[in-house]
Formats: structure tokens, sequence, C-alpha cells
């Protein structure tokens, strides 16, 4: 018993962190991250290699129901933690080591589905969105299976044990193979907060996309992080541009963080994240600009990633710019490596800017994921786009595709804008 | 030259291929935290792979509906299984716990094995991500046998034995590494991608959350991802007999040798690994069937014309 006891103090002492993030709540993301950074926990790559499962944001209505999936995916011992905002978050970890010297399972996701539901157990971070993100598919609740949530699958070979048998297809080269519905997100690693794509699979290829409600059904009212200088400036308030700029900056520097985790290259990706964090804390222009140069320089150099990249994801300017896309993703003009390239030139160039005292100009301004003051916001043209780019892409290029491309959530959950 | 060990090097021999691997996962550990945080956490960091099997061994294993469990546990056994039996083979010195006369190909054989172990481990959970980990590996393997094949066989060609010991043997003078350096390279690149780690880890990488791991918990994820560690340790040291002359060196006894060549290698391949990101297959493979295979023909085929001669 007091072995048992002495494991958990020790486990409680750097426990792996499975974070997730719900749409709206980057600055809480951001304040959880550098502190798991400073007391080096480690990150989970989803719950059952983790021991703690943290919530950046206010979760709320359907919102439970997935992360208390999530949550039963975690191996006893574990605890639960919310960061609701963003000066909560070591608060937060502090509690997470508690409850694990405790052993206190019981404190999850209040309103998690019932016990004894048929997925109980199942799958956990793509099997967990099956509740839907939407509200419209209340009506599937209980009723398990990805194909019951997915909108063309109507009609599956049978069910084992409350899931689906996997339906058979006509794959891409004409054999008849057995096709997978799933849902891609919302519990992810490296995956924008709050997307989730419901997928069929053959295989490991994308036969079929489709984004999900992107919103949750919590409307949230805070300006969206990383376009706020621009929202800002367009309300009317004078914001620099230096600040702007500044924010840019940290805004590639977490899409690259993410897309190079993605890629599997932990190390320029832990780096990038250090010094996003670095340039969001105000620390002069001078001090990391070195250290983001000599980044952008590796990332640029390294022909493996060109090689792994190239091909993937075309996206032809004309055509981007007749779906509405601006930003990166237009200026780029080609496939997930020119994406990357555009970011590295967008952020060296941020870094030149960030002295500007000079007042953002009001109209026509374009924010990290392209014009802010249309009559939607930039990301739901990168939403728009994903179901084309991903179809009969592989699970990994799919992966890289979302990730080249990075839309922001919290863009859209802030407008309000309604969608699937 | 080669005797086989004596009856305690069997016990000892796990026990040490265990610390071995614990050394590794450290140095591993601390390089990455020395890169993230700074050189102040390096140290701190020496000792987390031991915190991580505590923290496993403590926790509960986790079930998912309708999982093939038995397949997947066999998948889970076999890797550290694998391991272990492809190390009886490994001369610590001069003295390999056996030195039979295919100890090349028993080698190979072992290591084969974890083929079918990942793709178990990631059949048995009924997950879809696990599925996907666990066909990454296949995909993996025919990418890399082919090349580690012709590897293998260019150091017998040129020991003109499979014999393990006779290839230690052979390299009296010259090492293989000086006129097989082709063979040696790939030899490297096949040791990480059969021990699926660093750049060859897409079967448990992040994307997939994980992978062939992504559901495993507690006990089961301590044997996989530890099992790994193992696997990585003992191909990288069998590259010690093979091309870097085994035991052999001036002054310090043999299994000193062993162990500084089998700590360098490993050095490398943990200091390598953070140059490169993780290689997708679909793409390797083009890689490998263009340049790597052509060139370890070439090299066995040198290798020939030299035995030929001699």
């Amino acid at each position: 018993m007091d072995l048992s006891r002495a494991l958990r103090r020790f486990v409680a002492r750097r426990p792996p962190v499975f974070l997730v993030t719900l749409p709206g709540a980057t600055a809480e993301r951001l304040a959880v991250e550098a502190e798991l950074r400073s007391r080096g926990w480690p990150s989970a790559d989803g719950p059952a290699g983790a021991s703690a499962l943290v919530v950046a944001g206010d979760p709320g209505g359907d919102q439970l129901a997935w992360l208390g999936e999530t949550w039963r995916c975690v191996p006893q011992p574990k605890a639960y933690a919310v960061v609701a905002d963003a000066v909560n978050g070591p608060g937060a970890l502090d509690e997470v080591s508690e409850l694990l010297v405790r052993a206190a399972p019981e404190m999850g996701p209040v309103g998690a589905a019932a016990p004894g539901e048929p997925h109980a157990g199942h799958t956990g971070h793509e099997g967990a969105p099956d509740h839907g993100a939407d509200g419209d598919q209340s009506s599937h609740a209980g009723h398990s299976g990805h194909g019951g949530h997915y909108g063309h699958a109507g009609h599956h070979g049978g069910v084992v044990a409350g899931l689906p048998i996997a339906e058979r297809a006509d794959d891409r080269d004409g054999l008849r193979l057995d096709r997978l519905y799933l849902n891609l997100g919302p519990a992810l690693p490296d995956w924008p907060a709050g997307l989730v794509i419901g997928v069929a699979l053959q295989g490991d290829v994308v036969q079929e996309a489709e984004v999900r409600s992107p919103g949750t059904g919590v409307a949230v009212h805070r300006c969206p992080f990383w376009s706020a200088p621009w929202l800002l400036a367009a309300g009317g308030e004078t914001v620099p541009c230096g600040a702007a700029d500044r924010r840019r900056c940290a805004a590639h520097l977490d899409s690259l963080g993410r897309f190079l985790a993605v890629a599997g290259w932990p190390d320029p990706a832990a780096r990038a994240r250090r010094l996003r964090d670095a340039v969001l804390a105000d620390v002069a222009p001078g001090e990391v600009a070195r250290s983001v140069r000599r980044l952008t320089r590796r990332i640029r150099a390294s022909r493996t990633l060109r090689r792994l990249t190239a091909g993937l994801g075309e996206l032809p300017a004309a055509r981007a710019r007749d779906l509405g896309i601006t930003g990166p993703a237009l200026a780029a003009d080609g496939d997930v490596h020119a994406r990357l390239c555009v970011w590295l030139d967008e952020i060296e160039r941020a870094l030149g800017g960030m002295n500007d005292t000079r007042p953002l100009a009001t109209d026509g301004a374009e924010g990290p994921r392209g014009r802010i003051g249309g009559a939607t916001p930039p990301s739901q043209a990168l939403l728009d786009v994903l179901p084309v780019l991903l179809r009969g892409a592989e699970y990994a290029c799919a992966r890289l595709i979302v990730a080249s491309l990075d839309p922001d959530l919290d863009e859209l959950v802030y407008a309000g804008v309604a969608h699937g | 030259m080669a005797d086989t060990a004596p009856l305690w090097g069997v016990v000892l021999m796990p026990f040490a291929l265990v610390a071995a691997a614990v050394a590794a996962a450290g140095l591993d550990a601390a390089v990455t935290a020395a890169s993230r945080r700074g050189p102040a956490a390096a140290l701190r960091d020496l000792p987390a792979p031991l915190g991580e099997a505590l923290r496993l061994l403590g926790q509960q294993r986790r079930r998912t509906d309708v999982a093939d469990i038995v397949l997947g546990r066999v998948g889970i056994g076999l890797v550290p299984v694998a391991a272990v039996l492809a190390a009886a083979v490994l001369p610590w010195g001069f003295r390999a716990v056996t030195d039979p006369v295919a100890g090349i190909v028993w080698f190979n054989a072992m290591e084969a094995l974890a083929w079918a172990a990942i793709w178990l481990a990631g059949w048995g959970p009924n997950s879809a991500l696990s599925l996907i980990g666990g066909y990454r590996f296949l995909a993996q393997g025919l990418a890399y046998e082919l090349p580690h094949m012709f590897a293998l066989t260019t150091a017998a060609l040129g020991a003109e034995s499979l014999r393990v010991g006779d290839v230690v043997a052979a390299q009296q003078g010259l090492w293989f590494v000086v006129w097989m350096p082709a063979a040696f390279l790939v030899y490297l690149l096949s040791a990480l991608a059969m021990a699926f780690w660093g750049p060859f880890g897409h079967p448990v990488g992040r994307d997939a959350a994980g992978g062939a791991v992504v559901e495993y918990s507690g006990a089961d994820r301590l044997l996989l991802l530890g099992g790994r560690w193992l696997l990585l340790v003992v191909t990288a040291s069998f590259s010690v007999p093979l091309f870097l002359g085994g035991g052999q060196g001036p002054l310090l006894p043999p299994w000193a040798w062993t162990l500084l060549k089998t700590a360098a290698v490993l050095v490398l391949l943990i200091g390598g690994r953070r140059l490169v990101p993780v290689l997708r297959m679909d793409r390797y493979m083009e890689f490998v069937w263009m340049v790597l295979v052509p060139l370890t023909l070439l090299q066995a085929l040198f290798a020939a014309v030299v035995v030929l001669d001699r």
C-alpha cells in the first residue's frame, strides 16, 4: 500500500500530459505548453500514453461528451484539469500533481456520457468525437460507431459489439476493399483545435473527407488570439504595426511547430515553439532574431523535408483565388512545401518589422491566415478546400496537408459562423 | 578464436542488454532535454526512461472493444523476445552466448520477427490508427530488408563464413568498414529501420497519435517501447562484430573494445536522429530501389572480387 503511494508520488513529479485544446482557447494552450516545458513534463501522443488530461478552454455542451470518452481512455491512476483562463496554467498543473498523489479518478469531465454505453473504452481519440461535435447528431448519441455518424454511410455491413463492420467499396485501383469511416479530431495531437474531419478510409488512403462542424455549439466571445491585432485595428483601435508583426511572427512559428511535429521532426518543432513564446513575451527582436533565422535556414536547407513534402496538397494560386483563399496559402501557389516556405519568409520579414510604431492600417489587412474583414474569416476558405485536397491522400499526407494550411478555428467560433 | 560464453553469460546477457538499453534511452532523453530546455535539464532527464518504466508498471492496462487480445499480446511480447534472441549470437569481446554456423542468418531471422511483432501489435486493439501504424511497419520492412540483407551478405562474403566468430576473426588487421563502407552505412540505416526508431519511427509516429502503440498502456506499452530500445541496442551493437572488428583493438581487453565501439555507434545514431524528419516509406522506397539496392550490390561485387583475388 505504501509502495503504490510512493509510486503515485513519483509519477506525480512529472506525469505525461495529454493536452486537448478547445476552439477559442489558444491563449490557454500557449500558457499550458509553456508551463509544461518549464517543468519538463512530457506531452503524451494520446490518452493511452498519458497520466493526465488537461483541457485548455472551458468545456461545455457536446464537448463534455467527447472529453468524457477521451478521459475514459486515460489509464489509471489519472488526473483531470481544466484551464479556463491562461493565468491558471501553473495552478492547474499543480492540481494535476495533487490529484495523482491522492488518486482521485472520479474527478473527470462532468456531464460525460453515462458508463455502460456501447463504446466505453473504445478507441479514444478517433472514436471520441462519435458523439459529434455538432448538435444535430444528438439522435445518434448512444448508437456508437463511425458509420452511423458519417454522412454518406447509410448501410454498413453489420454491427459487432456496437461497432460497425467495415463495408466495401472500390479503391483507387478498382479493387474492392474494406472502407472504414472515422472522424479525425478533435483530440489528436498537433491538430487544429476543435477541427473534426470525417473521412472514409481504405487502408490508410482517404477516399472522401468532410469537414464536420468546427463550431462546437459553444459560442466564444473572445477575439481570436492570432488575428487579434488586425481585428482590433478594424474595430477602430490604434494598434502599432510592430505589435501586429510580432503576432504574425509568433502565429507562423506556432503553425511551424505543429507542422514539424506532424512531419516527425521533434527537435526543430520544439525550437519553433520556444521561439514563439519568446516572441510573444515581448523579448527585444534583436535577441531572438538570430535563433529564428538559424531555425528558418535549417528548415529551408533540409532536402529530406523537401523531398518528403513536395507534390502534396497542390493548390495553384488561380484555384486558391477562386475558392476565396487569401494569405500564405494563396501566396505559396503550390504544394505543402511551398506553403511552408511562405511561412518561413513571412517569419523573417516580420522579425524586421517588430519595432515599427506606426499605426496599423484599418482596411485590407492581411492576418496570419489571410484577409481580415471579409464576409467570412480567412480560415473558412481553408476549411472549404480541405475535402478536395485530402481526397486520395494517405493518412500521413492528409495530416501534413491539414498542418500546412493550419486553419484557425478560433476565427470561426468568434464570428459565430455556422458550418456543416 | 571465438568461444561460447560460460553458462552465467546466458543469465547475464538479458540484464546487460536491458542496462545498455536504459543507458541509450537515458542518453537520448538527456540530449532531447538539452536541446529543448538548455544543458541544465540534460542531467535531470538522464534517468527519465527509468522513471517512465516505473510509471508504466504502476499503470492500468487498457482494453479496447472487440480487441484481438491474444494476437496483440503475442506481438508485444515478440519485440523484446526477438531482441534478446538476436543478442544470443552477439559476441562480447570474442565470446557470444552461442556461435552457430549460420549465426548471421539467425540474427537476421530474429530481426524479421519484428515484422510480425509490430504488425500483430497494431492489429490487436481493433483501432484504425493502431492498424495504420502496423501497416506502416510492413511497408518499412519491404523498403529496408533487401539492402539490409545485401549488407549482411557482404560481411559474410568478406569472411567466407556465416559464423559471427569467423567474421570477427577475418577482420584481424583490417576492419571491414574500411573496404565495405557502403555496406556499413546501409546496415546502420536498416538498424534504425528495424528498431522503428528515429527517422524510421513512422510506425509509432506522433501524426498517428502513436501508431502501433496508440491503444496500449501500462505493461503492454512498456514491453513494446522498451523492446524497441532493446532492438535498437542489439542491431547497433551487431555492427561492431560485422564491420568494426568486434573486440579487436590495442591495450584494452576485448570486452572493453566491444563496449566502446557499441557506445560510439549508439551515440552516432542518437545524435544523428535530430538531423532528419521521419521518413515516409512511399518516398523512401524510391531512394532504396534506385540508390541503396544498386549500391549494396556493387559493394557485394567488390567484396567478392577482393575475396576471389586473395
